[in-house]
């Protein structure tokens, strides 16, 4: 995790031993996440109660309504009873909607995993090959433009960018759709504003570590072993300079899974992003403590598979 | 340099290569200019800025650019170039001083970590994950509802945010350090030897902290927009560009340069810190980048 | 002979799959999703616009703000707590259940006896419940004598449920698929998405012109507009006013709107020092261009006020704000002058220890049309006028949590207040009677005045409707003279339909959308 991608190390455990100590370090991940939320939405001033009854509600309503929700529970205790509902997989009912978490979990994440796949579908499809491009010819007028225009693609903000393209695609060449869901064109202006940013960092990532790879082996090797060897050599320095750029892709996508709020804002996506500022501004700390916690698992998660994926990509890697 | 020198350059000379290195990439020369740029923006906002970016005229509202409004104006009818130049102070201010107090708090936890290592170096790693796996907007609103609005908290809570990439550079640094049995050196050669790894290892880490100081200075600005743009930014009347964008979106068909210009003033600024950040790296290490 | 066949089926396919097509949809798009489509849990507008078109109440305010019955015939007050109505015969639920007085007590204990009771029962104040006299006739019961409880039954949170459905799914999952006597029936709820409604064939006045109504979530105010021209919407509720003008000119689109029953004001408290003297808060009426703010900021999304309550409301009579306090900052500045204060070199005015008059604000963000903007005008304005103001400006549930304090740490608040049931009692009570402090209730300013409160109270009692407002207008009197608030807009309910939309008439209580007689070209 924290530590970055990890050299590859001789062999110690086995790859199914390894999964289990990873599985469990993320329990006192959740459990602290978790307290985070609870405790914090003590600290905000906001009662989800009074929010919920609006502005005519008596005092009276309101204290009755919180009881009724369990909101008058001290710290501790709804804390306790929170991790014991967990155990037993119930995530509580949302405080406004009165619809179990779970629920609505379920209709929000497949909207957030479409947009998201699709963005880092783009970004491994043009990120990647521009890097290449641009690492085949150092120095080259490709190369300078390729570096440029990434560091552009990720020095604008998400949100004017989301503007923009809704403005000349949709408005006056009318070829997608304003916002919402419904057809794959729905998809492509979030996804694409999404990605970009992602895109650039990716291509400007595999850019640096293949000529970084390049340089040490490839010129000694190749000078060494000749011209045949060359393309085997240059398949395994690639495999090698991937490792950094898995890793930029897997924080990529796990940012994307969870913290898309921007875009899905300018795009009414109605994804897990948008929950998030929802159950915030609605201070549904339920709803917020289920959420934080699926969001946390599946940060693990795409570590995990972001670790995983590093003895697929080298096989000398052994897990430790 | 006469024969007798030691084989590790001394720091003076090492610091005239990169500069030397530095001013040959144009890119990063051209990043340097426009951070200067800023700042001159930002210091001498009162005599560069036409008018005072807080006085309205609304009968002049959502002027298109023109020989009295010079980018237009807002909503308001204010001038949009008084703002954007007082607008660098707001973006300057919150970004400097968020990558600042996080890449101290950050560098000295993560350096704590790494020096101490055993429990406190587990404990500050998981708080970092903790950190990374939490929503960052939740953590925003936290802090600023705890703080108050304001340009204080929107420091603090960009701060927070930068606090774990400089705690892992820093431990990274520390964990290196006691790598290279620089105990053990500094015992058996001699005080003068391990004064001068010291001279030559912290250099190194100092240069990747300048580095990625300047990588989050760029981000700082994104995120400071976007927390503008979500509304917990700088209060009004102080003009800040991301707030510029979010109240100027509804007007994008009617009035498309309110949300336009300052999104490319964002975008120079952040691609300017972007670019000397880049200069940097590749004079600070000259293995990397390009020929 | 196969070939004819198949071109004859062919061409009924193609036929049928027309006719499927040329169902008319109307497709409407505003900021926010529902928290519940059925009022026992649902308050707000975006729940009202739909749940108005699947339920319906015994009777409520058409646009012309006349009480016009729906599902009843008649009523009459049998004594001064005791309304009785005559329900509708023939009617039935969506489910086929017929209406009768057992569903509309059976409404009206669920929201008000049972256990939560529905969000909205503090809005019925003085009301009890429903009692049965025979099949079609049933009374409203209040508990003391009552003069706004005709207004309060014709709420759109007296909609009449079907018991049958509540008992069979839970009152919880009703609240997702409600079933009522309404001209449409609820299809389909995909959260945050949109929510799809169809024709009900049985509708008791007739069944509606159009098929679907389809209602979609677009929280970006430039994407909805940017759908109303691409055609993906057809209605857009809550437009972008600085639209409205061009839209106006443009033969495709109409724009349809009435004045509402809000008022947005800026509020003062009137326990802090600097804003307790009366020349004070004049001043700050004087320093504000209200008109300039409702024409360059507001642009045709809202009307001047008049008064404290809007002019369709019950009781309302005009304060003549424009000419007891016309925009001139110089008066302003000789009125803070004469309540001891002096100009300093800088423009701004300082009390007698030096320190510059600071107003604490704390303003309503994003709740109001244009309210974070026009708390910057007005920051400007007084500055104008040399008062330096302070925004404190937060998101909605921090914002509502101070304000229902019981002290408030500001000079200065925001806020529009929506008089729901078109009778100034619902606003005026809780607002200018000197008990009705926050948390309890609405008194923000604090403000305290024995005679306003003797009027308010028997405008409350009597049931005379000449004398009530007589009394309403002794108190909007007085209300301009002590200026606790500063009425700065009243709302205009509009909206902007494709010119193939016709028949919608704005309606001025802002929970209300009358769909039934609407037709799509």
């Amino acid at each position: 995790m924290l530590g970055g991608p990890r050299p590859p190390q001789p062999h110690s455990l086995t790859m199914f031993a390894y999964l289990i100590r990873r599985i469990l370090i993320t329990i006192p991940l959740a459990l602290g996440v978790v307290l985070v939320v609870t405790v914090s939405f003590d600290l905000i001033p906001g009662d989800p109660a009074a929010l919920i009854l609006g502005e005519f509600a008596t005092p009276q309503a309101i204290a009755e309504l919180r009881t009724s929700l369990g909101l008058d529970r001290s710290l501790p205790v709804r804390y306790v009873t929170y991790v014991g509902d967990i155990l037993r997989g119930d995530l509580g009912v949302s405080i406004r909607d009165r619809r179990p978490v779970t629920d609505i979990l379920a209709e929000t994440f497949p909207y957030t995993i479409q947009l998201a796949l699709v963005a880092i579908l783009l970004v491994l499809a043009v990120g990647i090959p521009l890097g290449l491009l641009a690492a085949s010819r150092p120095g080259s007028w490709i190369d300078n433009l390729i570096r440029v225009t990434s560091l552009a693609g990720l020095s604008m903000p998400v949100f004017w960018t989301g503007i923009v393209f809704m403005v000349i695609f949709s408005v006056n060449l009318r070829w997608f759709p304003v916002s919402g869901t419904g057809t794959w064109r729905h998809l492509v202006l979030p996804a694409v504003t999404l990605a970009l940013p992602s895109i650039a960092v990716v291509a400007r990532m595999t850019r640096s570590t293949v000529l970084e790879v390049l340089r040490e082996d490839f010129v000694r090797t190749a000078r060494a072993k000749g011209v045949a060897e060359r393309s085997l050599l240059y398949k395994h320095t690639l495999r090698n300079a991937l490792i950094p750029v898995v890793t930029v892709m897997g924080l990529q996508l796990g940012q994307m899974l969870g913290g898309a709020v921007l875009t899905e804002t300018v795009f009414a996506w109605p994804g897990v992003g948008r929950l998030t500022v929802f159950a915030i501004f609605n201070r549904d700390f339920v709803l917020m403590q289920g959420l934080v916690l699926v969001l946390a698992m599946v940060y693990v998660f795409v570590n995990l598979l972001v670790d995983l994926s590093y003895g697929v990509i080298d096989p000398r890697v052994r897990y430790q | 340099m006469s024969v007798a020198a030691p084989a590790v350059p001394s720091a003076a000379s090492a610091r005239r290569d990169v500069w030397r290195r530095f001013r040959r990439n144009r890119l990063g020369m051209v990043g340097a200019v426009i951070v200067l740029l800023l700042i001159v923006m930002a210091v001498f906002a009162p005599q560069l800025a036409p008018s005072d970016p807080a006085d309205q005229n609304l009968r002049a509202r959502r002027t298109p650019p023109n020989a009295e409004f010079l980018l237009g104006a807002d909503e308001f009818g204010r001038d949009i170039l008084s703002r954007i130049i007082y607008g660098t102070r707001a973006s300057l201010t919150v970004a400097l001083a968020s990558v600042a107090l996080g890449l101290t708090l950050g560098s000295f936890l993560g350096a704590l970590a790494g020096y101490l290592g055993g429990w406190v170096d587990g404990l500050v790693m998981r708080t970092m994950d903790l950190f990374l796996a939490f929503p960052y907007l939740l953590l925003a609103i936290i802090i600023v509802s705890a703080l108050g609005p304001g340009i204080l908290n929107t420091i603090v809570a960009i701060a927070v945010w930068t606090i774990p990439a400089f705690a892992r550079v820093a431990r990274s640094a520390v964990l290196q350090l006691k790598e290279r049995d620089f105990v053990t050196a500094a015992i058996s050669l001699g005080a003068k030897e391990a004064r001068i790894m010291g001279v030559h290892l912290l250099p190194n880490f100092a240069a990747t902290l300048v580095v990625y100081a300047s990588l989050y200075l760029a981000y700082a600005i994104l995120m400071e927009s976007a927390l503008s743009f979500l509304g917990l930014g700088v209060q009004p009347p102080t003009a800040s560009w991301a707030g510029m964008i979010a109240s100027g979106r509804n007007y994008v068909t009617s009035a498309p340069h309110i949300a336009t210009i300052p999104g490319i003033a964002i975008a120079i600024a952040v691609l300017g810190f972007n670019l000397l950040g880049d200069g940097l790296r590749d004079a600070l290490d000259p293995r990397s980048a390009k020929s | 002979m196969k070939t004819r066949m198949w071109t004859v089926l062919l061409c009924v396919a193609v036929l049928a799959a027309g006719a499927a097509f040329a169902q008319k949809t109307l497709t409407i798009v505003r900021p926010s999703d529902p928290v519940a489509l059925d009022p026992h849990l649902e308050t707000t507008a975006p729940g009202s616009w739909v749940y108005t078109q699947i339920l319906e109440p015994l009777i409520t305010v058409n646009q012309d703000m006349e009480i016009v019955g729906r599902l009843a015939t008649s009523w009459e007050f049998v004594d001064p707590s005791r309304l009785r109505f005559t329900l509708r015969q023939g009617v039935t639920f969506h489910d086929g259940t017929p209406f009768n007085a057992d569903a509309v007590k059976y409404t009206w204990d669920r929201a008000i006896s049972s256990d939560p009771p529905g969000r909205w029962r503090s809005l019925a104040s003085a009301v009890v419940g429903a009692e049965v006299v025979d099949e079609f006739t049933v009374d409203i019961v209040a508990s003391q004598p009552f003069g706004p409880l005709e207004l309060v039954a014709a709420m759109p949170y007296t909609a009449i449920v079907s018991p049958t459905a509540v008992e069979a799914v839970g009152s919880d999952a009703f609240t997702r698929a409600p079933v009522g006597t309404g001209p449409f029936k609820f299809v389909e709820w995909r959260a945050n998405d949109r929510i799809v409604l169809e024709a009900n064939d049985d509708y008791w006045r007739g069944r509606p012109a159009l098929d679907q109504v389809i209602f979609r979530t677009v929280p970006e105010e430039g994407a909805r507009m940017l759908s109303l021209r691409t055609g993906e919407a057809d209605m857009v509720l809550l437009p972008t006013p600085s639209d409205l003008p061009a839209l106006e000119a443009d033969p495709n689109f109409i724009v349809e709107g009435a004045p509402g029953v809000g008022i947005f004001y800026l509020a003062f408290n009137l326990d802090r020092p600097n804003v307790a003297d009366v020349r004070v808060r004049q001043a700050v009426a004087h320093a504000i261009d209200r008109e300039l703010i409702v024409e360059a900021i507001l642009e045709g999304g809202g009307v001047l006020a008049k008064s404290v309550i809007g002019e369709p409301v019950f009781g309302f009579k005009d304060m003549e704000l424009l000419e007891r306090y016309p925009y001139d900052p110089e008066r302003a500045r000789a009125l803070l002058v004469e309540a001891g204060y002096t100009q300093g070199s800088d423009g701004f005015m300082r009390d007698a220890a030096g320190n510059v008059l600071t107003l604490q604000a704390l303003p309503s963000n994003g709740r109001s049309l244009k309210d974070r903007e026009i708390a910057e005008t007005l920051q400007e304005f007084l500055r104008q006028a040399g008062i330096a103001v302070e925004l404190d400006i937060f998101e909605w549930a921090t914002t509502f949590q101070l304000m229902r304090g019981e002290t408030l740490d500001y000079d200065l608040n925001s806020f529009t207040w929506f008089t729901t049931t078109a009778d100034a009692d619902y606003t005026m009570y809780s607002n200018y009677v000197s008990t009705e402090v926050p948390p309890a209730s609405w008194n923000r300013w604090r403000y305290a005045n024995p005679q306003v409160d003797e009027w308010l109270k028997a405008a409350r009692a009597s049931l005379d409707p000449a004398e009530r407002a007589e009394l309403y207008g002794l108190v909007q009197d007085q209300l301009a003279i002590d200026l606790p608030a500063i009425p700065l807009y009243g709302s205009f309910e509009v909206a902007v339909l494709s010119a193939d939309v016709t028949g919608f008439v704005a309606h001025p209580i802002q929970y209300l959308l009358d769909l039934f007689p609407v037709d799509k070209r």
